[in-house]
């Protein structure tokens, strides 16, 4: 089959599932139900395989469906775009898709929404799948606002506890605050281009260069970032994603930390030759500081946080802003890279924390595990792994994505490298804190559950030691120029090949001295902050005190520095007080009064010209006599 | 067969008075079809590219200028094929209520249908006004004899309202009819004005009637009271059809009759509907009562409409129809999630209210899908009717469209609001039953609908397109006389 036919396929498949579990999954068991929805996985993945080794070398394949509406001046078309980058994120998406799938077949066996939960899972893909593979920023927007209410749901899928329903309600939330600026966006480059189609932008842009004022250029881009902010969770609107936590555990992994935040960077990325034009500059500035304060913030309060799923949500918020800081430097493959990388260990993380959790019997507090080593040594060991790569630790994945972000942030300027090593540092100390108190030392749960403890089914395992090899190795995909004596990554030349922008950008060619220099320097950094936090964590076994006993900058970190707080002073209650003062004095005792007292004022009127209709004959003729009298004055004065 | 449209509801709001009591609700209902069937098939042989096609076109008191004009483009067949669809629908979704076997409710619903297709189809300026205060009556007197005990204030607040805002038009209809040979459409369309001031003033005539029947801030006091006063059927009535007359009114009559008073006009009611855009939202926020809080999110949502309809862009107004067709089906299936729960539990109170979605999952995922349609998300007809009205908003002005734009982030604050208090958190109410089916039936047809159209707009956007922009020449190409 051609792409042109596998790629409607590969949207469809997610679809098929959902629709087949949300019509009869009630009925089927629960074994069926997850079956379905992780071989339509599965076989997306397959499909999306075949697609992306046919599109790989030669050229773009775009698919056009049908056309959902034109107008004189617009038309929107519902339409699929198969190039490099597109292809690849599909290869994340239904790839570590599959994988957080087969676990939640597991993870989720004893809930009793366990085939909504599926539906909810297969529908955000597809949404995803839409979002990554459409060819136009309108399907774009589609898929965008489609994952949105995904995560909203799978947020609040315990909506018993009301509290989850308000972490989802929030997440919505705020995510339309970005959806709103980069509708605008669409606007914007509507009015300009008269298309929102990739193709036809890039050949604007690229081919026929067109001349954009700068302002214009620097209103698109800014609005596509804060269209970003919005779904990767960069300063301001980053607050939803550690309530995001709330869902089950392989939602955080799926949505919330390998793709739906991503799509942030997949949409800079998807528009880099916008970015690259005269006046993005400016916002590619603002991208990079956003970007940078982000990483240094969350990092900051992962450091004092207890609870597994907080500590990793602040993480991912982390590295997401260290990924805009790559974009903010027009390192768009490094960025690519890293989310890669990311999207395998840091789903790692979230499902190694899952499996954690779910043999604590739902506990979440790390000061009440410790000493699991032992106990569920698979989960241990890929946890383990998760951590190295996370924290950069020599030839593991991360190390190598991370390390080529560092470099260019080196070429940038030494201040941004320092500043980054320093997020890097942060990384580093909160993520081995978290994985020695947890495993190391001994059992500080109750004895029920320590009874309990035990590794989850093989469907639950597999992913981990799947995703565990892949953190491992992920860094092949894209190995330093060193390595190769000096030729161009695979990654790079992928990229380059058939991505709309990629190859007009310059080239960095990083020294390979510096390159090698600048590695050695954050493998130490992380293999010494491994040996000070084991030394504290894991051999002292000193443990997180209650939050009520920090002080200084350890209540901001365990507060998290009073984000939330703050925005409730400054937005939620402001809209709440108008909205309560408004209905009570300006609708009801203003405009009601006042139309009521317009009523009130006729009606006297009335009243009083009642009083004048005596019904006696006389006085209506004197009445008349007046009258006549008035306007002969009237007429004998005024007009002669 | 357009006769039939004026036959058919007579027909039924007559006969349906002699039915045995048994019979109503089923009478009524295909009485309702009866009528979707013929505009359906009005719309399937219309092949007027754009144009307006005339089925009545005489001369009647030739002394007073008095014709008999009936017509429809696409843009009334939308608004006809809106009415003819939620009539039965409004009936069914009132199927297991007591009211849907009275016999005077169910004729009245048909003299309301007979008063909005008329202002749909009238194309001479008296008909137009009788029309649009025939459907005043039915409405009053469903709201009188079948509304809330504490109805009389509201409704006499109502009824002086609109009445005062009729008389407005009535007064600029006749007042046109001085530039004009007659009251046909035609003719007052050519009318041309000896100032701008008198084409403004006439204007304001028109806008006073519309502004309140919409209602655009400030303009809508009467809206809420009424609303919560009213039985369900009639609030459905009220929001999903006829507050559609006026914003028909404002594209059908109001842009072209005074193209002159428009550079000075647009810009304040525009501003206006704005307000009330964001105002709508914002006090929709912290409502106690569902019914309420759905009467103000429904006048931020025709604010945007209204605002839309303003700019006198054709992606704007088209945009706007579709919208229309959007808001209609997405307000009655909202209102009847609020009467879902008042028939069951007695009150509306969100206090009062939780835990609804454990006892009724199926309410609750239908519940669920109109709060989703209601904020617009993708795949939905409102999505792409808010699209195009933001984006001729913000074509118009960026700082409007932003501001307008709000009404994604503040509409998403509301719904799940109310939402989330009444199905989510601790159960209140024990024995909560779930969907009748006739209720489940309405909130299908809609949501199905509503995804159709959210995926394939382009069915009703062709239709109503060409139409469109023949109104707009006409606002174009009116000379304004010398001025």
């Amino acid at each position: 089959m051609s792409v042109a036919q596998l790629l409607p396929i590969i949207i469809a498949l997610p679809l098929l599932g959902a629709f087949i579990n949300g019509t009869i999954g009630k009925k089927l068991s629960k074994m069926v139900v997850g079956a379905i929805a992780t071989t339509v996985m599965a076989a997306a993945f397959g499909l999306a395989l075949t697609a992306f080794f046919s599109v790989q070398h030669g050229n773009a394949v775009t698919v056009k469906l049908f056309t959902m509406l034109k107008t004189d001046s617009f038309s929107l078309n519902a339409g699929l775009l198969a190039d490099n980058l597109s292809m690849w994120m599909t290869l994340i998406v239904t790839g570590v898709g599959t994988l957080i799938h087969l676990f939640s077949m597991g993870y989720m066996k004893h809930d009793a929404g366990y085939y909504k939960f599926f539906v909810y899972l297969n529908l955000f893909i597809f949404a995803m799948l839409i979002l990554v593979l459409g060819s136009n920023y309108f399907m774009l927007f589609f898929g965008w606002e489609g994952v949105g209410i995904c995560s909203y749901l799978l947020i609040g899928f315990w909506y018993q506890d009301f509290k989850n329903t308000l972490a989802a309600r929030k997440a919505f939330i705020m995510n339309r605050i970005g959806d709103l600026g980069l509708l605008i966006g669409l606007f914007l480059i509507l009015a300009k281009f008269g298309t929102l189609e990739y193709g036809e932008l890039a050949n604007a842009v690229l081919v026929d260069k067109i001349s954009i004022s700068e302002w214009m250029i620097f209103g698109i881009t800014i609005c596509l970032f804060i269209g970003a902010t919005g779904k990767s969770a960069q300063i301001p609107l980053f607050t939803w994603l550690p309530d995001a936590m709330a869902g089950p555990t392989p939602v955080s992994a799926l949505i919330h930390a390998a793709t739906m935040v991503t799509a942030g960077i997949f949409l800079t990325v998807r528009s880099n030759y916008l970015f690259e034009l005269p006046g993005a500059d400016i916002t590619q500035d603002i991208m990079l500081y956003i970007g940078l304060a982000t990483s240094i913030v969350a990092a900051f309060i992962a450091m004092r946080q207890n609870d597994i799923k907080k500590v990793l949500a602040y993480s991912t918020v982390s590295q997401l802003g260290m990924l805009f800081v790559a974009l903010g430097m027009g390192a768009y493959t490094a960025a690519m890279f890293h989310v890669t990388t990311h999207a395998f260990f840091k789903a790692l993380l979230f499902l190694g924390s899952g499996s954690v959790i779910h043999a604590m019997s739902d506990e979440q507090d790390i000061r009440k595990m410790g000493g699991l080593r032992k106990k569920i040594p698979v989960t241990h060991f890929t946890f383990l792994i998760g951590t190295l790569a996370i924290s950069g630790f020599p030839l593991l994945s991360g190390f190598y994505s991370k390390d080529e972000i560092i470099a260019h942030a080196f070429t940038h300027g030494t201040w941004l490298y320092g500043a980054l090593m320093f997020s890097a540092a942060l990384t580093a100390i909160y993520m081995f804190r978290l994985y020695f108190v947890t495993f190391f030392g001994t059992f500080r749960g109750t004895h029920e559950q320590e009874h309990h403890v035990h590794e989850g089914p093989a469907s639950m395992t597999l992913p981990l030691i799947v995703l565990a090899i892949l953190s491992v190795f992920g860094g092949l995909l894209n190995l330093p120029g060193i390595w190769l004596h000096g030729q161009a990554h695979w990654m790079t030349q992928l990229f380059e090949r058939n991505v709309a922008g990629m190859n007009a950008l310059p080239k960095h060619e990083g020294d390979s001295n510096l390159a090698l220099m600048l590695m050695i320097v954050a493998g130490a950094m992380a293999i010494l902050i491994m040996i000070v936090t084991y030394v504290v964590y894991g051999k002292k076994g000193s443990l997180p005190v209650a939050d009520e006993q920090l002080k200084g900058w350890e209540k901001l970190s365990a507060k998290k520095l009073y984000f939330d707080e703050i925005y409730d002073v400054l937005f939620v209650r402001p809209v709440a007080w108008m909205s309560d003062k408004g209905s009570r004095y300006f609708e009801g005792a203003f405009l009601h009064r006042g139309v009521v007292g317009l009523g009130q004022a006729i009606g006297k009127t009335g009243d009083l010209v009642r009083k004048w209709q005596t019904g006696r004959t006389d006085s209506y003729i004197l009445w008349m006599v007046f009258g006549i009298v008035g306007l002969v004055v009237y007429y004998l004065i005024y007009k002669n | 067969m357009e006769l039939l449209l004026f036959i058919l509801p007579v027909f039924f709001a007559l006969s349906v008075l002699v039915m045995p009591q048994s019979f109503v609700r089923v009478y009524g209902l295909l009485g309702g079809l009866a009528t979707l069937v013929v505009t359906i098939g009005l719309i399937c042989t219309y092949n007027v590219e754009g144009g307006m096609h005339l089925f009545i076109s005489k001369n009647w008191i030739p002394q007073y200028g008095l014709t008999l004009n009936f017509g429809y483009d696409a843009v009334s067949l939308m608004m006809l094929v809106l009415t003819s669809g939620l009539v039965p629908l409004i009936l069914l979704s009132n199927y297991k209520n007591e009211l849907a076997s009275n016999r005077l409710f169910t004729s009245m619903v048909f003299f309301m249908q007979l008063g909005l297709i008329g202002v749909f189809v009238a194309l001479d300026g008296i008909w137009f006004y009788i029309f649009w205060e025939i459907t005043l009556i039915p409405i009053y007197l469903i709201a009188w004899w079948f509304g809330a005990p504490e109805r009389k204030a509201a409704l006499v607040k109502f009824f002086i309202y609109t009445f005062v805002g009729s008389l407005a038009m009535l007064a600029s209809i006749i007042g046109i009819k001085a530039f004009a040979p007659s009251f046909a459409y035609g003719d007052l369309i050519a009318a041309t004005f000896e100032s701008k001031e008198v084409a403004f003033w006439l204007m304001a005539g028109f806008f006073l009637a519309f502004a309140i029947k919409v209602p655009i801030f400030p303009f809508h006091t009467w809206q809420p009271d009424t609303y919560t006063k009213a039985p369900m059927a009639g609030t459905m009535l009220l929001s999903g059809i006829m507050l559609k007359m006026a914003l028909y009114g404002m594209i059908r009559w109001m842009l072209p009759l005074f193209p002159e008073a428009l550079d000075c006009a647009t810009t304040p009611i525009i501003v206006l509907a704005t307000i009330g855009v964001v105002y709508g939202a914002i006090i929709a926020i912290k409502q106690g009562d569902m019914k309420r809080l759905f009467a103000f999110a429904s006048m931020s949502h025709v604010g945007l409409i209204a605002a839309g309809i303003m700019t006198a862009s054709v992606d704007a107004i088209t945009g706007s129809v579709l919208q229309m067709l959007n808001h209609g089906l997405v307000a009655v299936g909202l209102f009847l999630a609020v009467d879902v729960i008042e028939r069951r539990l007695n009150t509306r109170q969100l206090s009062d209210l939780g835990g609804l979605a454990k006892q009724a999952p199926k309410f609750a995922f239908w519940f669920a899908a109109l709060a989703f349609v209601s904020v617009s998300v993708p795949f939905s007809s409102g999505f792409i009717g808010e699209f195009m009205l933001l984006k001729g908003l913000y074509s118009y002005d960026w700082i409007i469209g932003v501001v307008a734009g709000t009404t994604l982030i503040l509409g998403a604050v509301y719904t799940f609001r109310a939402y989330q208090l009444s199905m989510y958190g601790p159960v209140k109410f024990e024995g909560f039953s779930d969907l009748h089916w006739s209720e489940l039936l309405v909130f299908a047809i809609i949501i199905i609908t509503v995804v159709v159209l959210g995926v394939y707009p382009a069915a009703v956007i062709d239709f109503v397109e060409p139409s469109v922009k023949s109104i707009l020449e006409l606002v174009t190409t009116s000379t304004p006389s010398g001025l």
